[in-house]
């Protein structure tokens, strides 16, 4: 689907639907120099000069009267369309929702204005997305929402990141079950996954860090500020969880809320003479993203859930609610 | 023979182009020399085609004709107005706020950046956002917008049973997408993860049904699943005291009026709701050790037995290891 690479071999129904976006876009802008093209829609030069010398030959009388004219000369670009392909072809479904939902998102994000640009944008987007000759009255949402609530410190963090500032944070490590101090300047803030993040640069390990902003008690300035780095990215696979082991519990249907909270890898029902047992019962496959969490986790299912696998992984859990139950003595 | 894009940008003109629905045999005389003489293969290259037009979003109407020379053949066109994009008339500032979205946005997928370029946008955003944010990617999400949008209900699988659902929203809350609508069998609203629908989603007739008009699916579920309550009017309030280490973060999820006393050593006592006991308990054991629940007594009795329970392995899992 890409279409971003240059290289390599591309398909007929990619080169076709690049050029029903191209042939739009040139009409309207005249003459435009080669390399522009290129750069715009991911292509070499060699391919937007052959794609668009053999559209150059597309036209066919009596059905199509008028032909696509196309001169490429001194690395310009002159293309006159048909009325045909004046307009490029409408947004797809998938399209369409992309374009949607990353409005949405961005306009749940901290410092979004609810009449500012984007939210205009979004109104004209919906309204041309919308739901054809159906009465929506004030609807607004076209049935696309996103509700993310974010912790606090995390619009003092994204404004610390703008301003270069370095910040004291008191953070909580549940590894160690301690918190600590320490000097960081926050480069990134991000969401992925329910969870919001802050990369910075930590001064203690003087690496660059990720950390869960839910877990920072208290944020104070320095009044110390560094200069920007420009070339910051968010880490791009976040939650890789290929690695981590994992766990198979079955669970009775009180704890099957789980399977819609926590990213499980499968779920089968339990059989009993090959028909899903009276309980109710199903075994589930999960990454253990810490043993922390999945003791705990263990504890909250209670007498719901049973480890089956791997042999030793409910001792954690059990340890665990004994500790807690010491507090009750 | 002719490049394959050649030919497709034939069709598509042809299809675009001509006023009546045209049979197979008028097309392939249109694009002389294009199309196989023969009739079955000439057939088979044209639905194939036809399907990767389709695949790029063209939508090539059909009809079976009755009742003329042409009876019992099918018939193509393209309805130009559902061709083209319509037209958004965004202002710039418009169009560099949605490109920015979409710049924030982090997908696994190129097709916001693509829908950028159609609407007019340039690919690339040089200016990074302090904030961004990633959005987990589903290919049945379109499918449900469109159905939403079209008034269809979606029939899937879901947990071993078949569903038919009114869709009236997706929701992206805590990283998953759900499904917000009404569940036709069990007459009643439903919230469904789109990411555990099993295999493929069928679309059901537009316009079958009417969304409640002040829908909202932010409001669908409740935030907080201690306010899950039973329907009983009785509310439980729970004492719980929580360690220093955990109180300043207790403090700031409940708030500061639900603080009911300072202790020296830095730890608080939290009133909180316990109406819903199950999600109470959820609550109160991820705080481990460093949540006791001072009372009511009962509450107390109740999330005491339930640690019991789950310290004592051969109790735990006791009663579905009986339905192996």
């Amino acid at each position: 689907m890409s279409g971003r690479s240059s290289a390599g071999p591309r398909n007929a129904q990619d080169r076709l639907r690049r050029l029903l976006v191209m042939l739009p876009w040139l009409m309207e802008a005249g003459e435009v120099p080669l390399a522009d093209v290129a750069e715009r829609f991911g292509m070499t030069e060699a391919q937007v000069t052959k794609d668009l010398e053999l559209v150059a030959m597309c036209g066919l009388p009596p059905y199509v009267d008028e032909m696509i004219d196309v001169f490429v000369d001194d690395g310009l670009v002159f293309v006159g369309v048909p009325r045909l392909f004046t307009r490029p072809l409408a947004l797809s479904a998938p399209e369409g929702f992309a374009l949607l939902a990353a409005a949405r998102l961005a306009m749940e994000l901290p410092g979004a204005d609810p009449d500012g640009p984007l939210a205009r944008g979004l109104a004209k987007l919906t309204a041309a997305l919308g739901e054809a000759g159906i009465e929506t009255g004030d609807d607004s949402t076209t049935g696309v929402a996103v509700d993310l609530h974010r912790p606090e410190w995390t619009d003092a963090l994204i404004d610390a990141v703008a301003s270069g500032s370095e910040v004291m944070v008191d953070y909580f490590s549940p590894s160690r079950d301690e918190v600590s101090q320490r000097r960081m300047v926050p480069r990134h803030v991000f969401t992925d996954a329910g969870n919001w993040y802050l990369l910075a640069d930590d001064e203690r390990s003087g690496q660059r860090r990720t950390f869960r902003i839910d877990r920072m008690e208290r944020v104070e300035t320095t009044g110390l500020a560094h200069p920007l780095d420009p070339n910051v990215q968010a880490p791009d696979a976040f939650f890789s969880d290929v690695d981590l082991p994992r766990a198979t519990i079955r669970l009775l249907p009180r704890a099957q809320w789980i399977i819609d909270r926590y990213p499980i890898d499968s779920v089968e029902p339990v059989l009993v003479r090959r028909r899903p047992a009276s309980s109710g019962a199903v075994d589930v496959t999960l990454p253990i993203a810490s043993t922390r969490w999945f003791d705990r986790l263990l504890v909250r299912l209670g007498p719901d859930a049973e480890v089956l696998a791997p042999s030793g992984a409910a001792r954690g859990g059990v340890e665990l609610a004994q500790r807690i139950l010491a507090n009750y003595d | 023979m002719a490049d394959r894009v050649e030919r497709l940008t034939n069709l598509l003109a042809v299809l675009l182009e001509t006023r009546v629905p045209l049979p197979l045999s008028s097309i392939a005389d249109a694009m002389v020399g294009q199309y196989p003489d023969e009739e079955g293969p000439r057939r088979q290259a044209f639905e194939r085609d036809k399907l990767a037009l389709r695949e790029i979003g063209v939508p090539i109407e059909m009809e079976v004709r009755v009742g003329d020379e042409y009876a019992g053949q099918t018939m193509y066109r393209i309805d130009r107005a559902a061709y083209e994009l319509a037209e958004l008339d965004l202002a710039p500032d418009e169009m560099r706020a949605l490109q920015i979205a979409v710049a924030t946005v982090r997908t696994d997928s190129q097709v916001g950046t693509d829908a950028m370029l159609k609407i007019g946008g340039v690919a690339g955003v040089s200016d990074r956002p302090a904030v961004s944010a990633v959005l987990p990617d589903r290919p049945e999400l379109p499918i449900i917008r469109s159905a939403v949008a079209a008034r269809a209900p979606v029939t899937f699988t879901y947990r071993g049973d078949v569903r038919t659902v009114e869709p009236w929203g997706v929701l992206l809350r805590g990283g998953f997408w759900y499904l917000v609508g009404h569940d036709r069998l069990r007459d009643a609203k439903r919230t469904f993860r789109v990411d555990r629908i099993e295999g493929k989603l069928a679309v059901g007739d537009g316009r079958s049904f009417e969304r409640p008009a002040d829908f909202d699916p932010r409001t669908a579920f409740p935030a907080d699943p201690k306010q899950i309550g039973h329907a009983t009017d009785d509310s439980v309030e729970a004492t719980v005291q929580i360690s220093a280490l955990r109180a300043a973060a207790a403090e700031r999820e409940l708030g500061a009026e639900r603080v009911i006393e300072r202790h020296g050593d830095g730890s608080i006592d939290v009133s909180v709701p316990a109406t819903n006991l199950d999600a109470f308990r959820s609550w109160v054991i991820g705080l481990v050790d460093h949540a006791v629940v001072i009372g009511p007594p009962e509450v107390r009795e109740y999330v005491v037995e339930w640690l019991r329970g789950a310290s004592s392995p051969s109790v735990a899992g006791a009663d579905s290891a009986a339905s192996r």
